[in-house]
């Protein structure tokens, strides 16, 4: 008889279940107890690194990124356009990322990275919930996790942005609240936050549609009516507070603006380090343009180009700022790229081996983690997968990752689908 | 069933034929079909001979009666006993009237018929059916994808023939805006964009549009979409391959699962986790597309010369030139060609015992059930000739009786009616066992076959069923649980449908008549000739077309051009363009600076801050992704936007009329049948008829209404 609860009655009606039937809380952390058992990856309570991450920046490269020609640069038949970088913190970086190399003593590396998924959508749906797509059920993204646990970052504004993509349903399974606020151009920021009527004038525009609106809403009680009622009221919210201006580029100096560089990416790495500053914990940032089948040299030199800018930046900002030890920034994509050029002068999609990396909240720098075989093909040391990754990230933020948390619909779900973290990648 | 036929045909017409099929009979309580139309009567004619059936209406004199397999007859009125004439001239009609073709009745009964044996299995009810105002408002939607203006809902709800929403179906279905909607639907399907691959593909959506409107067969349209050849410029259907340029594993995968619900993608890199499908199977279908070249085409057989194209361009003097004309050369490559070799070879990473890295591999159907290699569609297929194994293929996928062709594009029809699909998701039908209503979609399938792949005459079967004209679902029915369909369930409305509806209330029906051009236009501007001696001259004429249409917002890249004033000289300039070529463009209509042509006019996919994408327009990258969330940048556009504020300006239609009527009441009245299709309750109408004695207008009132649930949900 759940099916016509909403999620948040659904749950507490879990909650109350769990409580009387096994007597545990399914959703806060006192449930550790009861539901150890279903513990699989066996992470410890605490250890290094854990919680150091206050804040989350997720650089997501869309359409998979070329791991041979960006983090995991190789010499022989496979290598790219450009030769490698050899930095001064002594780990490699591909060829056109001449900035970032700066940054290297900065970053961790994981150069064996694998995952089974080859498609596009499926595979960013992965590496994005730590969960493989199902008709059935939507998994929350990094943002929601960390808003369920840990509660919303700022009185006013959203605990999640998404910059440069859709939210895509971010929330997963919990309420719509926890969907990341999406600004689609980070140029142009929040736009329409201003009413163009008075206050006065807003107040009974919304009084009047409170009451005309009601009948609908009692009619169809279902979770997409409510969600967008409840989207009004944080609008409404975020309308009246002085926080709007986290969303503005305005007031960033133009040499720095030109430092991150002038490109959706780049000023996206700005705004996620300005929206930090302001109180919003989890921004993720996205960069098109990938998906290199065919001409990957000159496609390189456009997109690479553009991440090696903006993630430097980034890294140096941060950093200068005192941000960056608690503030974690993981750069990813859903897969790697092959080896072998193919007859187009491209390379093709490699779930196979890829690589991730990771900077500040307590990462350690100029580390590599794990490596691949010596063309690039296959995984030769310490494999990490998509979940191991997405864990130590919770980790790092300091969740519960083994601690299961019942959907609605009443599924087990953890942070991570109970990958392992890695700790050896924490100082 | 035959039991039923007591009258001669001489006295009654049957206006059904006989199918050749006849729908299961229910094992239980045979009233169980007609749950909510339970009002079989026994009527008698005037020599006492008796029929059980429902009273569907009376028009012209005559009677209108359905009896339980779905036929419906009609008979004078005066053939009918003294009394039952009585009777049905004071009956009111049950369910939805007199169907206007007579083979549409019991088909849609036949549906019917099995919806609500799903329902009763599952031990639900179907839902009442819907009023006049809510059927109105939806099927205008879920149609000609945009609310109705006040006058053509009013026309509806006045109307007092028992047929009117059989005829309002036929008549949404023959007009421009359903073609328009339609559009929307595969642009997001198949991923349509403007610029992919840094080039324009102006073709590719007029030919799909052209394909629309013509109402060309499913199977056809996606026939020519696979077997198309030569030039982009050329042939807009060679716009399905050079999409995925270069990238034919990919274009397999989506072809696979866009048109034939096969769940292979996994398959592309290695053996599916937890279906049937093999990476060999999956390079065995890629092997059908070894000899078609969609990258860098090599001009073997008469297609673009590409050495001789190369060599032209570096002759030109002009470094700057020569840039130029080599993004010229890239545009006039876009191109599918054939060739004599079959490339296609196992990758290098090729794991599994049943064949080799670098292997080539044999084309092979992949089928379902071990019979089905005895199906008509894959006898076909008998040729080696690499040239002719992509025509073979497009063939087989097209077949009425190939698996799951027929299936899949009736299933996402099903799902653009009620929100659901029978199975779900609509990209995985491996096996049907496991859809909410198997006999509905399997039922489904055949009528697509009956139907020719025609799409209207699907839609017009669906929309005519009862199961469709139920109120839609109120309640939250659990992820995970089987939907089976006691009407459609309450949707939000799509981008293109929020956005065309705006348009509707600011300018009413002349937002259908603007239809965008720049296919020919483009294609004659870009088109060289790298063999011509005049080649510099060309070039030049290219760029400066190519400018022209830059500054029309037509050929640029789609960027900075930003703010109200740019895009409405940008449609402007747009028409001169058309009218310089001798083609008639009417203008889009324009209020406050917003052009106000429907979606399917307007850039593909829109800019990031045009309200479509904020509404969540895909942006074209992954099918079907278009997406019906809320979230506060696009709450905020709904409440402060220049949307809301065009349709509340004086000058919008919807304010206009409200303001041509006498009395507050009349005009609240107004506005709630533009924005809703329905009058006003009481309470309603005294609650705003307060509010605009409290200070607020009635462009305050458009406000409200146009940022009720009530107006973004499709009931």
């Amino acid at each position: 008889m759940t099916s016509h609860l909403d999620p948040l009655s659904r749950r507490a009606f879990v909650e109350r279940w769990a409580k009387t039937t096994l007597g545990v809380t399914v959703l806060h952390s006192a449930s550790h107890s009861m539901l150890a058992a279903e513990k699989a990856a066996g992470n410890p309570a605490a250890g290094p690194g854990f919680g150091k991450a206050k804040n989350l920046i997720f650089l997501q490269m869309i359409g998979g990124m070329t791991h041979i020609d960006t983090l995991d640069p190789k010499e022989g038949d496979t290598k790219g356009p450009k030769d490698p970088i050899k930095t001064k913190a002594g780990l490699q970086l591909g060829g056109t990322m001449v900035k970032l190399a700066e940054q290297a003593d900065k970053i961790s590396i994981i150069r064996s990275m694998s995952s089974k998924t080859g498609v596009h959508a499926s595979a960013q749906y992965l590496i994005r919930t730590g969960y493989e797509q199902r008709g059935t059920i939507k998994h929350p993204a990094m943002g929601a996790w960390v808003q369920h646990f840990k509660g919303a970052s700022h009185k006013t504004l959203p605990s999640s942005v998404c910059v440069n993509r859709q939210p895509n349903n971010g929330n997963g399974f919990f309420p719509a609240a926890f969907s990341p606020l999406p600004i689609l151009d980070p140029d142009a920021g929040l736009q329409n936050s201003q009413a163009d009527v008075s206050a006065e004038i807003m107040q009974k525009r919304m009084a009047l549609l409170d009451k005309l609106d009601a009948g609908f809403r009692s009619r169809f009680q279902t979770a997409s009516v409510k969600s967008y009622t409840e989207f009004y009221e944080n609008t409404v919210k975020i309308m009246s507070s002085t926080d709007l201006e986290a969303f503005s580029l305005a007031d960033e100096p133009d040499a720095l603006k030109e430092k991150y560089g002038k490109n959706k990416f780049g000023q996206g790495c700005l705004l996620a380090r300005r929206l930090i500053e302001k109180g919003v914990r989890c921004i993720e940032v996205a960069s098109g343009g990938w998906d290199m089948h065919n001409n990957i040299d000159e496609a390189l030199e456009d997109r690479g180009a553009e991440m090696d800018q903006g993630v430097a930046a980034l890294l140096e900002d941060l950093s200068s700022r005192g941000m960056l030890d608690s503030t974690i920034v993981v750069l990813c994509s859903e897969f790697g790229r092959g080896p072998k050029i193919n007859g187009n002068a491209g390379r093709d999609h490699h779930p196979k081996v890829f690589s991730t990396m990771l900077a500040g909240g307590g990462i350690k720098g100029g580390f590599v983690y794990g490596a691949s075989d010596k063309g690039g093909f296959e995984v030769a040391d310490k494999g990490v997968t998509v979940q191991d990754f997405l864990s130590t990230v919770g980790w790092s933020l300091g969740l519960p990752i083994d601690e299961v948390v019942m959907s609605p619909s009443n599924r087990p779900f953890t942070v991570g689908d109970k990958g392992t973290a890695i700790l050896d990648l924490f100082a | 069933m035959k039991t039923f036929f007591w009258i001669t045909s001489a006295s009654l017409i049957a206006i059904t034929a006989p199918a050749a099929t006849e729908p299961p009979v229910p094992s239980a309580a045979p009233n169980s079909a007609t749950a909510d139309n339970a009002v079989y009567r026994t009527w008698t004619d005037t020599q006492g001979r008796k029929l059980e059936a429902t009273f569907r209406g009376f028009q012209d004199g005559e009677v209108y009666l359905q009896v339980k397999n779905g036929y419906v007859y009609k008979l004078p009125l005066d053939k009918l006993s003294p009394d039952d004439q009585k009777v049905a001239q004071s009956l009111k009609p049950e369910g939805l009237g007199i169907p206007v073709d007579p083979t549409l009745a019991q088909a849609a009964a036949k549906i019917d018929f099995l919806v609500e044996a799903g329902l009763k299995h599952k031990d639900q009810k179907p839902n009442p059916l819907a009023s006049d105002e809510q059927f109105v408002r939806r099927v205008y939607l879920d149609i000609v994808g945009r609310i109705p203006t006040r006058e053509e809902a009013l026309e509806l709800i006045n109307d007092t023939s028992v047929s009117k929403r059989a005829k309002l179906i036929d008549k949404l279905l023959a007009s421009d805006g359903a073609n328009s909607h339609l559009f929307n639907y595969f642009a997001d399907m198949l991923r349509i964009a403007d610029v992919a691959n840094k080039g324009r593909f102006y073709t590719y959506q007029e030919w799909l549009k052209g394909r629309l409107q013509e109402n060309v067969g499913w199977d056809k349209i996606v026939y020519e979409m696979m077997t198309a050849d030569g030039k982009l410029l050329d042939n807009g259907a060679t716009g399905y391959l050079l999409r995925d340029a270069g990238m034919r594993l990919d274009n397999l995968s989506l072809t696979l699962s866009t048109f034939l619900g096969a769940n292979v993608s996994c398959a592309q890199c290695h053996d599916h986790p937890f279906a049937d499908w093999t990476q060999k199977q999956f390079y065995e279908m890629a092997s059908f597309f070894g000899g078609s070249e969609t990258y860098g085409a090599k001009g073997a057989k008469g297609g673009s010369d590409k050495k001789a194209m190369a060599m032209a361009v570096r002759s030109l003097e002009d470094r700057r030139l020569q840039q130029q004309a080599k993004n010229l050369l890239r545009i006039n490559a876009f191109e599918v060609e054939d060739k004599d070799e079959n490339d296609l070879k196992l990758p290098d990473d090729y794991k599994y015992k049943d064949g080799k890295p670098g292997e080539t591999v044999k084309p092979k159907l992949v089928t379902w059930s071990k019979d089905d290699t005895h199906l008509r569609a894959y006898r076909d297929v008998t040729t080696k000739e690499p040239a002719e194994l992509r025509a073979q293929f497009a063939k087989w996928m097209t077949a009425p009786d190939n698996p799951r062709f027929a299936m899949t594009i009736a299933n996402r029809m099903w799902k653009r009616a009620f929100g659901v699909g029978v199975r779900e998701p609509v990209t995985d039908l491996d096996d049907p066992n496991t859809a909410s209503n198997p006999p509905l979609l399997l039922h489904l399938t055949s009528e697509m076959v009956r139907l020719k792949f025609d799409l209207k005459a699907f839609m017009r079967l669906i929309y005519n069923t009862q199961a469709y004209q139920r109120e839609a679902t109120s309640y939250e029915f659990e992820a995970g649980t089987a939907y089976m369909f006691p009407g459609p369930v309450l949707r939000r409305m799509t981008a293109e449908q929020a956005w065309d509806s705006c348009a509707t209330l600011a300018v009413g029906p002349a937002v259908d008549h603007f239809k965008s051009k720049r296919a020919a236009e483009y294609a004659k501007a870009m088109k060289i000739d790298f063999t011509a001696s005049n080649l510099e001259e060309q070039i030049k004429n290219a760029l400066t077309a190519m400018r022209g249409a830059a500054a029309a917002g037509i050929g640029g890249k789609g960027g900075k051009g930003k703010g109200k004033a740019a895009m409405r000289k940008r449609m402007m300039a747009q028409e001169e363009q058309g009218s310089e070529d001798g083609e008639i463009l009417t203008r889009p209509p324009t209020l406050g600076g917003m052009v106000l042509a429907r979606a399917s006019e307007l850039p593909q996919p829109e800019k990031d801050q045009h309200f479509l994408r904020q509404f969540g327009q895909s942006d074209r990258q992954i099918a079907d992704s278009s997406s019906d969330e809320g979230n506060i940048p696009q709450v905020l556009m709904l409440m402060n936007g220049d949307a809301q504020a065009v349709i509340g300006s004086p000058r919008s239609l919807v304010v206009q009329t409200a303001d041509k009527q006498a009395t507050p009441e009349e005009k609240i009245e107004s506005l709630y049948v533009s924005f809703f299709c329905r009058k006003p309750k009481a309470d309603e109408v005294a609650t705003a008829k307060e509010a605009l004695a409290g200070g607020l207008g009635l462009s305050d009132l458009t406000w409200v209404l146009f940022n009720t649930r009530e107006f973004v949900f499709i009931e």
